[in-house]
């Protein structure tokens, strides 16, 4: 087979070499490489079943929710340069982002579109893993990793809900914090969850910085690991869910 | 090779039915396996989630283009709102917190929701139906994850477009102004 020479120039050096450690994939045992000479192996096999492949099947919707959750991180690094969580500023940041930041609207937009977007998604992806049976053995662990990964993409929604510091946010996380004092017994565990969260007894600075840190640190490290363990124990329970074989 | 020579290196056993037809050039060999139902990952896989990742971006692109993200006036913590919602996803436990004391509808209910659903592999262990979608197999479980999926939209929807001033029921074509 001749070589594409454009193909071979920018493939057949040193430097390609030494970031790829396999040939261009025009064939069988490089193709695998690809995988097998990569970090990816430990989330992605060489091969997959035809059924892994097959649109009708997944929808896409996990893909779907996790390449919301990279839009999501790169474009909320970009918000943070631009947002600072105090009372005086945050409101204010937000219409410095609608009318003096370059694209800063459309920043926003992509970041609050795409966090709508991710919680449909985890819960569709959630209905299409149910209606195929796909959390049966060897995947109930997975399944509850899944479970649990939803739950922490509503409360990464939520605690992002605060930030803008408008009257929808105020008020919408002022009926949350009401519903976390409603734990019995309230006069003790709900009073002191509910000053847990807002760190004091009115949704003020202490909760929008409790809020920030939880929706830029803590909730996205969390997701990112297990996001990684439920990759990772897909691959180690054989591959997406399929029919079993004739 | 001669007939003769051939005879030697592949004998003809009365046991076997099968004989060796011929040597062919292929890509690859596989010994002793069954059909090949799988592709390699690259290109097969990795060019379709590609594909999909600058479809995801491009919608999400398009929709940001086109509708600009919520922004009302500045909190005002002595200006409420009538009705004060909650995002559209927690309006399902808002919805059912107007009913009863909010613990039961907003952390009761939501809490063992999510303990069952964790669990749920561990009461449905039958492996029938694996991998097709609705299964007829599966109709009991499927019946009942639909009943959760209508009653947790439905719910939203109800909070989200039929609740007007004082958690009441309004149509939506009725709804009165918020403000």
């Amino acid at each position: 087979m001749k070589k594409n020479r454009l193909l071979d120039l920018l493939t057949n050096n040193r430097f390609y070499k030494s970031v790829f450690r396999h040939d261009y994939p025009d064939n069988d045992i490089s193709r695998s490489e690809v995988v097998t000479g990569n970090l990816l192996l430990h989330i992605q096999s060489v091969k997959v079943h035809k059924n892994t492949i097959r649109t009708g099947y997944t929808l896409g919707l996990g893909l779907i929710s996790f390449y919301l959750f990279v839009i999501l991180t790169i474009t909320g690094i970009l918000l943070m340069f631009y947002y600072i969580p105090s009372l005086e500023r945050a409101y204010n940041d937000m219409k410095d982002l609608e009318f003096a930041v370059s694209y800063g609207i459309i920043l926003r937009n992509l970041h609050r579109w795409g966090a709508h977007g991710m919680v449909a998604f985890v819960f569709l992806h959630m209905c299409r893993v149910f209606y195929t049976g796909g959390y049966k053995q060897p995947r109930e662990f997975n399944w509850g990793i899944g479970v649990v990964l939803l739950i922490i993409t509503l409360f990464l929604s939520l605690t992002g809900y605060l930030l803008p510091w408008d009257q929808l946010a105020f008020w919408a996380i002022t009926i949350v914090a009401k519903l976390i004092g409603t734990v019995p017994p309230e006069s003790i565990l709900g009073a002191n969850l509910s000053q847990l969260v807002l760190g004091g007894t009115i949704v003020g600075q202490n909760a929008l910085i409790r809020f920030y840190v939880m929706h830029v640190v803590v909730l996205p490290l969390v997701a990112a690991v297990l996001i990684g363990v439920h990759f990772w124990r897909i691959r180690k329970d054989g591959g997406l869910s399929r029919p079993a074989e004739e | 090779m001669d007939k003769k020579e051939e005879l030697v290196i592949f004998p003809k056993s009365p046991n076997k039915t099968y004989g060796l037809m011929e040597l062919t050039k292929t890509k690859s060999f596989q010994v002793e396996s069954g059909p090949d139902n799988t592709v390699s990952s690259w290109p097969h896989l990795f060019f379709r989630e590609l594909l999909l990742f600058m479809g995801v971006f491009i919608a999400l692109m398009i929709i940001s283009l086109l509708f600009n993200a919520p922004l009302e006036e500045q909190a005002n913590p002595s200006n409420t709102p009538n009705p004060a919602k909650a995002p559209w996803y927690f309006l399902g436990l808002q919805e059912m917190l107007s009913w009863t004391h909010p613990f039961w509808g907003g952390i009761f209910i939501p809490t063992v929701v999510a303990i069952i659903l964790i669990l749920v592999p561990y009461f449905d262990r039958s492996q029938k139906g694996v991998g097709i979608w609705f299964a007829p197999e599966r109709k009991l479980a499927n019946l009942l994850f639909t009943i959760f999926v209508v009653l947790a939209v439905g719910l939203i929807v109800v909070g989200e477009f039929l609740r007007g001033p004082n958690w009441q029921l309004f149509w939506p074509w009725n709804m009165p102004s918020p403000h």
